[in-house]
């Protein structure tokens, strides 16, 4: 009970004393900062159970704050990645500047997505939402690129759904008089039909916009490639998964009462496929890797949005699981790029290539990541995927699979692009300075690469503390029934069915490859790119071989009417619009003193005019 | 007791007179007569206020004559209330300014200090006295003083701009002035009680005209649309602490004459249209048109109106919730506000033209008070956990209780604007690229404006932290300007008096 809130007081004083204890000095800082992150985790995982209420009372409103199964799952995600996350960024961040207020402000952000997970009640949510909106988005302008654009973009959005859902919450505790979030859910079928609606209409608004969803999106490629790489690990990885968690919440528990609220689920499951499909295709347009790795992030929330608003038993898992996969791989992808960053200087998939002898431990982190990305087994990813399938064909989605199906096959071209791009290809002269990132950046990554190959292989692990969460929401126990559910599970779920197979390849594989070194051990002569002589020519030094530039032509001129339009165009008019119009009444003040006397006397006078009206 | 609520107007005025006596024998007493006597009159009001809250409402008849035939002050929990804020930001503005006027020579720092006393004796005279003819001589004491200060640097656009106040003040002045001729002519009594108790036996048409005069007279204080034309130059030329005492005392003042005179004089009950609608309006074009400067003042006085027009329409729902919603915004805007001034004019003190794209980088360079003004930025956008937060929620709650969706909305909308130009100037200061020329020296602030400063950080943080620690007094206040009939009664039959 006291824990909660001890965690809570921890990451918040943690945040203080991290800020000036780093003014004495840096390590300091940095102790104080892993220690803030460390213990609360380890109290959260070793005391805390779900289903813990503790009330309180502020302005005459009762608060309460607790834990349910619900967000245990989402606390596992947010605890977890945010320490490994924190060992990264404390050596990746070395050496730049306003790193006290970096890592307090990161404190505060993991405060207040626990605080968000904690809240039982929507002003406390509110408090943290709105504490985890402004802290992240000092983070999003920390580094000082298009802070006018991207960072004004992003606290707009951030604030239009942070005040739909303010507006949900007013109209709720004036309805009910109560803003427990309990009393709501079991209150709801009270309220009258058209307040149902803008109710949840309200709220799911609030959650689309973090969770990235069309056409509230526009904010995510800038974001997330504008904040420092290890903090867009958390941002991506966890912070985006609030928006998840309110989303599901209000489509179990709130649009199932509402009749006829069947169809916001389908209209929010195809927004979740278009979001998946667009954002597919502009990750594989970019260039840049923080910005591929952000649309990427964009389509993957949609796959989870598309499981958790089909909503059927299976989609959910599906769904859930994704959330934690995508933490786990998409941190650790932005971790790579962080340290690819850190160690060539850009991050343009273009520029650099051949690190794969430079930075091996990276590249393995990146492989196996892109591979439960691109949703190959025997990782994590291709469990979610395949359920998420499942549960689509099962209901009745043929046209939100096709949708579905071609923005993963897709996924492929930037996968590619990016294993490519960076550690494939001709190793250049300008980058064979480079060397492998410290241990201290490249354990976190791989620990993270290390669970989701974990994951892959037992997915119980996660499945349980799913199920019970699941069960919270008024699912039926999944327990000893994974079978039942997906076909690739065995009856436990602990395992998956191909397991067998999996590990018959693993081992032909493992085989052939000792066999082929001990036997090839002698001859074996490493070349270079150059190495090579085609149609009896050699190659000269500077010749280029490899091309990493204009990846996939034929495609994009394929795709190109689908992606002549985009949604940021649209907002970008409309704001200059407003612009425009605020200028305008701006000039209502002229500055010219006769004008205001003027003003004064046709007040006057529309007053003496409208006075039965207005009195 | 250590005084009674005429010492109020009484000291600072005798103070004013004496200064300039004071200033020939020692100079320094200039800068600081008006500090202790500040200080005292903080120290009274809220002293009475702690008493009245804890007894009754004292109501103090002037020179033995008893209302309604005399003049008399009212210190009731709305007042008192008011009145301790308004002091209580008198002391932080001297104090702030007390070595800023150190390097002004000896008679500017006289006048200065003479008119910011004029200035808060004569807000707290419009909040505490029960007279209408009383309160339109401090309306226009209050006018004076705010010209003077205005026009300050003596420059030739801070003499258009205390000009252009002056301009409007007058118009509206005479505006009042027929208004209160039309209720004397009607009721033959000017005490606001007597006024109260005997409005149902006035002719409706003369009610309606007097009301819209009184509020074109009141309304060029409280900063309504179109009355407010005034407002931004006059705040961009003031000397930064001024710009704070217009926006922590004078419009406090100014909503305090216009709600008072809704409610007790007039005698409404229920939503009040006309002050929805003029609020709503004033707020909407303050707040776009914040958006579009290009001086940090100048968008921090539009957002000062705009301010000003959500407390209008918190009023004019016209319900417990509603003014309690209303008093909260009030006691946030007159600390985050003026504090917002107070940083703001250190930030831009070396600037040339006064811009704001001539701050940029300044966090680098002032880091405490750049992180003021961002945690006053941040507050009264209205982000938790700081204190604009909690009175925003209470707006946004009073207009629900009263179904008023399409408040709601727009009052949100408006946020939008409003986060979006405070975030704007937040990334100038803290997170520019810094490639940009950043030729201006900062101004190194005196240890006195960084305690004004931090006091006021520190009260935000509090109420941000605690917001019960007030919802007792505003909830009290509340219900005294609701009670029109307890008011009536206080007065007329002299609850707790004092005869002097």
């Amino acid at each position: 009970m006291e824990t909660i809130i001890t965690i809570l007081l921890i990451f918040f004083g943690g945040a203080v004393a991290t800020y000036f204890l780093g003014k004495i000095s840096g390590m300091l800082r940095n102790i104080i900062f892993l220690a803030t992150l460390v213990i609360p985790a380890w109290m959260f995982f070793s005391t805390i159970s779900p289903d813990m209420v503790l009330e309180l009372e502020i302005l005459g409103i009762d608060l309460s704050i607790g834990i349910t199964p619900f967000s245990y799952i989402f606390a596992i995600i947010v605890l977890g990645l945010s320490v490994i996350a924190g060992f990264y960024a404390v050596k990746a961040m070395q050496g730049k500047e306003n790193l006290n207020f970096f890592f307090a402000n990161y404190l505060l952000t993991i405060g207040a997505m626990m605080g968000i997970l904690f809240s039982l009640d929507f002003i406390t949510f509110f408090i943290f939402w709105e504490i985890m909106t402004w802290s992240s988005y000092f983070m999003v302008v920390f580094t000082g690129k298009e802070v006018q654009k991207t960072g004004i973009r992003y606290i707009l959005f951030s604030a239009l759904g942070a005040y739909a859902m303010l507006m949900a919450i007013v109209l709720i505790y004036t309805t009910i008089g109560s803003v427990n979030i309990g009393d709501f859910i079991d209150n709801f079928h009270l309220f009258p039909t058209n307040l149902k609606w803008l109710v949840s209409i309200l709220l799911l608004t609030g959650f689309a916009v973090k969770s990235a969803m069309m056409p509230l999106h526009v904010w995510a490629p800038g974001a997330y490639s504008n904040a420092p790489m290890s903090y867009t690990a958390i941002f991506s990885g966890a912070l985006s998964k609030m928006g998840v968690y309110g989303m599901t919440i209000v489509l179990i528990m709130i649009v199932q009462q509402i009749p006829n609220g069947y169809w916001i689920k389908e209209v929010i499951a195809w927004l979740g496929g278009i979001t998946a499909a667009i954002g597919t295709l502009w990750a594989v347009k970019q260039d840049d890797a923080k910005k591929m790795l952000a649309y990427s992030s964009i389509s993957q929330l949609g796959y989870i949005i598309v499981g958790v608003a089909i909503g059927t038993p299976l989609a959910m898992l599906a769904g859930l699981f994704l959330a934690v996969m995508h933490g786990i791989f998409k941190s650790t992808l932005f971790m790579v790029v962080g340290a690819i960053e850190r160690q060539t200087g850009t991050s343009n998939l273009t520029e650099v290539t051949g690190l794969i002898r430079k930075m091996p431990w990276t590249f393995l982190a990146a492989l196996m990541s892109i591979i439960a990305l691109a949703g190959i087994p025997p990782l994590g990813g291709f469990i979610s995927k395949w359920m998420l399938y499942e549960s689509l064909m099962g209901s009745n989605h043929y046209l939100l699979i096709i949708v579905i199906f071609f923005s993963s096959t897709a996924a492929f071209l930037y996968c590619y692009k990016f294993l490519f791009g960076f550690f494939l290809g001709q190793e250049e002269k300008e980058w064979s300075h480079v060397k492998e990132a410290p241990a201290m950046m490249v354990v976190p990554m791989l620990i993270l690469a290390g669970f989701s190959l974990l994951l892959g292989v037992f997915p119980g692990l996660i499945l349980k503390p799913i199920n019970e969460g699941m069960q919270f929401l008024g699912y039926v126990s999944t327990d000893n029934r994974f079978w039942e559910m997906s076909m690739i599970f065995n009856d436990w779920g602990n395992q998956v069915v191909m397991q067998p197979i999996f590990y018959t390849i693993i081992a032909i594989f493992l085989f052939f490859l000792i066999f082929l070194t001990i036997k090839g051990y002698k001859t074996t002569r490493y070349v270079t790119t150059k190495d090579i002589s085609s149609s009896g020519e050699i190659p000269r030094e500077e010749e280029n071989l490899t091309f990493s530039i204009g990846f996939m032509q034929p495609f994009f001129r394929a795709v190109a009417p689908v992606m002549k339009r985009q949604m940021s165009k649209y907002y970008t008019g409309f704001g200059k619009g407003m612009e425009a119009l605020f200028d305008f009444t701006r000039r209502i003040y002229t500055g010219n003193g006769q004008t205001y006397a003027l003003y004064l006397v046709i007040f006057v006078i529309i007053l003496l005019l409208f006075r039965d009206s207005l009195f | 007791m250590v005084g009674s609520p005429v010492f109020l107007i009484a000291i600072p005025l005798l103070a004013a007179f004496l200064i300039p006596l004071l200033g020939m024998v020692w100079k320094e007493l200039v800068r600081i007569v008006p500090g202790l006597v500040l200080a005292y009159l903080t120290f009274l009001s809220a002293t009475l206020y702690i008493d009245v809250i804890n007894s009754d409402t004292i109501v103090e008849t002037i020179a033995g004559w008893r209302a309604p035939w005399g003049i008399d002050l009212v210190f009731s929990p709305l007042t008192g209330f008011l009145s301790t804020i308004m002091t209580f930001m008198g002391f932080i503005v001297w104090l702030y300014s007390y070595r800023f006027k150190r390097n002004v020579e000896f008679e500017a720092a006289k006048k200065y200090f003479i008119f910011l006393m004029l200035l808060v004796a004569a807000s707290v005279g419009i909040v505490i006295t029960g007279d209408i003819f009383n309160q339109f001589v401090f309306i226009e004491i209050t006018g004076i003083s705010a010209y003077a200060l205005t026009a300050f640097y003596t420059g030739r656009n801070s003499a258009e701009a205390a000009f252009k106040y002056l301009v409007m003040g007058s118009l509206s002045a005479s505006a009042l002035l027929i208004a209160i001729i039309i209720v004397y002519a009607q009721l033959g009594t000017l005490n606001m009680a007597e006024i109260a108790a005997n409005i149902d036996n006035m002719n409706v048409e003369y009610r309606i005209i007097a009301m819209i005069f009184f509020i074109i007279g009141i309304g060029v204080e409280a900063e309504i649309f179109p009355l407010n034309g005034w407002a931004p130059d006059a705040y961009t030329e003031a000397p930064g602490p001024v710009g704070g005492a217009f926006a922590g005392i004078v419009v406090k003042a100014g909503i305090y004459a216009m709600v008072r005179m809704m409610f007790t004089l007039f005698n409404i009950s229920g939503p009040m249209q006309i002050l929805i609608i003029i609020g709503m309006i004033t707020l909407i074009i303050a707040e776009t048109s914040a958006l579009r400067q290009d001086k940090l003042k100048r968008m921090l006085a539009y957002s000062s109106i705009g301010q000003m027009g959500l407390v209008l329409v918190a009023f004019g729902m016209g319900t417990q919730a509603g003014v309690f919603a209303a008093l909260f915004l009030m006691l946030n805007h007159a600390i985050i506000k003026p504090m917002l001034f107070l940083s703001g004019s250190y930030l831009e003190f070396n600037t040339k033209n006064k811009y704001i794209k001539e701050i940029t980088g300044m966090g680098k360079k002032m880091p405490v008070v750049s992180a003021i003004f961002v945690l006053g930025a941040l507050a009264i956008s209205g982000l938790p956990p700081f204190s604009g937060f909690w009175s925003k929620l209470s707006v946004l709650t009073a207009a629900a209780d009263e179904n008023m969706i399409l408040i709601i909305t727009l009052v949100l909308i408006i946020s939008l604007v409003e986060i979006v130009y405070y975030f704007r100037v937040i990334n100038r200061l803290f997170f520019f690229d810094y490639d940009l020329e950043i030729s201006v020296e900062p101004h190194k602030p005196g240890w006195n404006g960084m305690v004004a400063l931090f006091v006021l950080a520190g009260i935000i943080l509090f109420i941000g932290f605690y917001p019960s620690s007030v919802t007792g007094f505003l909830d009290l206040a509340a219900r005294d300007l609701m009670d029109t009939h307890d008011y009536i009664n206080n007065v007329l039959q002299l609850g707790q008096s004092i005869i002097q």
